[in-house]
């Protein structure tokens, strides 16, 4: 009897003060960011060694309450910019707006990265080993891909560990797809974006603890209602399909990532531009680490990563008809290196990479040095 | 009875006078998560411990454990957590009320929580040592592991000082 009392009590009194914590949110502002600083040196001669600030990125999140939030990241890549010369840039990476309806359901749009692989979203210095970024994720991923769009994530509700992502952005541009980087510079990065080919890109995951395991997609047009190409809103698609997985176990780090891409009408491509763009590009690479300190200093939480990545990609793999396939875009990297991790936002890096391709032409080596930093 | 309905009363107004109001989970999810570690029937009633507010969870004379609510930052927002121990302060559970940042979420999820359950109150809790991480959400992982390292500190310290009966 009592206890009946009680709960009436409670669902009398509960309601009223959720209601009042929940209007008491207030807005909160949190700055982060990440940055590095390469050392890089190539074998062969007049190469001598070089060192830069390859990124200062400013992380800048806003709450505006406990369902609204707003995150952005601002980029200058090369220390700074200057007029008339070519290197360095300043760039918004990404800003989006999200609602969160719930764990299940959150609605975002803005300058959104394609969840495609696994460095174009989690591309922070200490989540990933090596100097330099994976340079399958320069050429076939077009790492840090964003374009403009809206679209929606979550976590499956029924099924814990299934979290999935879709967007509808603006497509890419064919009039800047190449031999030797694909459709890198078909992006369009939140600058005037021509949205005359709606593309849709998503990914769904499969997470347990040491365990991620995701498989991605990106559809759209790319002929931007050039006369040359075609007026349609899926004229000259892109079709991405790609898997990527990350295992943790004991010391022990593995992760690998495959992409294959496929371009609609390659050769009307061509004939309007004039280059050699091929009409599958293709690739993928493995990696394993193992923290030294396992053995070294068991009762340690730093981390000293030795590593192995091996990369092999093709943006040739397959070309239209007129083109001549070119053996030196088919690479396979080695890379072998160390990362040390103080604390898990910091990292201290140095690889050797070999860089061959299939016509063992133009081959050389390359060793680096690197800081990076996450906060 | 009376009593009870105080405590929650007095928590209540406790959490909604706090600083940390904004990011103060809902009194309906405390109790719902204490419920569903403790068991359906059991009272809960505050102490206060240093500044902070500590759940005391029995059920008619038995004490059955202790309970704390906060808040630690993942990327940019609050994760706020619930520590439940055992009156040998042994760790019951861990659960996350509320996630809001759009990556990193799967600390809440069972299969990596339960790593936490009966572990010692001087055990390690260190991510990569005795608790092992999710790759994708490192931020997060160590943040909640970091907060219940030290709340398992707290409690270890305020049993001591005879703040815990």
């Amino acid at each position: 009897m009592q206890l009946r009392r009680l709960a009436a009590l409670s669902l009398i009194l509960l309601p009223i003060h959720v209601c009042a914590l929940a209007a008491q949110s207030e807005a909160t502002t949190t700055l982060g960011g990440y940055g590095e600083v390469h050392y890089t040196n190539r074998t062969g001669a007049g190469t001598p060694g070089e060192a830069t600030l390859k990124r200062f990125v400013l992380y800048v999140a806003h709450a505006f309450d406990e369902r609204l939030s707003l995150r952005s990241e601002v980029e200058l890549e090369d220390a700074r910019l200057e007029s008339g010369s070519p290197a360095g840039e300043v760039s918004v990476e990404q800003l989006y707006l999200d609602y969160r309806l719930s764990s299940a359901l959150t609605l975002r749009g803005g300058l959104l990265l394609p969840p495609v692989g696994i460095i174009n979203e989690a591309h922070e210095p200490p989540t990933f080993n090596g100097v330099a970024r994976p340079d399958f994720d320069h050429d076939v991923i077009p790492t840090t891909w964003r374009e403009i769009g809206v679209g929606v994530a979550g976590a499956m509700p029924k099924f814990q560990g299934l979290n999935y992502r879709l967007y509808l952005v603006n497509g890419l541009v064919a009039a800047g797809f190449s031999a030797d980087e694909g459709i890198r510079a078909g992006r369009q990065e939140g600058q005037n974006a021509v949205f005359a080919n709606p593309s849709i890109t998503g990914r769904l995951e499969y997470v347990r603890p040491g365990m991620r395991v995701g498989t991605s997609f990106w559809y759209g047009g790319s002929a931007a209602q050039d006369p040359l190409l075609g007026k349609g809103a899926f004229d000259n698609a892109v079709a991405l399909l790609s898997a990527d997985a990350r295992l943790e176990r004991g010391g022990f780090a593995l992760r690998g990532v495959f992409a294959t891409i496929h371009v609609a009408d390659a050769d009307r491509i061509n004939a309007a531009y004039g280059g050699a763009v091929a009409s599958r590009i293709t690739g993928g690479y493995v990696e394993g680490a193992y923290n030294l300190l396992r053995l070294l200093a068991p009762r340690s939480t730093q981390a000293f990563n030795g590593f192995v990545r091996y990369e092999r990609f093709d943006t040739q793999a397959e070309v239209p008809a007129g083109v001549m396939r070119d053996a030196t875009r088919a690479r396979r990297y080695t890379t072998l290196g160390v990362t040390y991790k103080p604390i898990y936002n910091v990292a201290v890096k140095g690889d050797y990479q070999l860089r061959r391709n299939r016509a063992r032409a133009g081959e050389d080596e390359v060793f680096r040095l690197g800081l990076g930093y996450q906060f | 009875m009376i009593r009870k309905a105080l405590a929650v009363a007095l928590w209540i107004a406790t959490a909604a006078t706090a600083p940390a109001a904004a990011q103060a989970p809902k009194p309906a999810q405390v109790a719902a998560s204490v419920r569903r570690l403790f068991g359906r029937d059991v009272r809960i009633d505050t102490l206060r411990a240093d500044s902070s507010l500590v759940l005391r969870v029995s059920r008619r004379d038995s004490l059955l454990g202790f309970a704390r609510v906060g808040n630690v930052r993942g990327k940019d927002q609050p994760i706020t957590w619930l520590v439940a121990v055992d009156p040998a302060l042994r760790l019951r559970d861990v659960d996350i009320l509320v996630y809001r940042e759009p990556y990193g979420g799967e600390v809440a999820y069972e299969a990596w929580r339960r790593q936490f359950r009966g572990k010692a109150p001087d055990a390690p809790l260190a991510v990569g040592r005795d608790i092992q991480g999710i790759s994708g959400a490192t931020i997060s992982v160590n943040a909640v592991t970091t907060a219940v390292r030290r709340t398992m500190g707290d409690f270890s310290r305020w049993r001591q000082r005879g703040l815990l009966r």
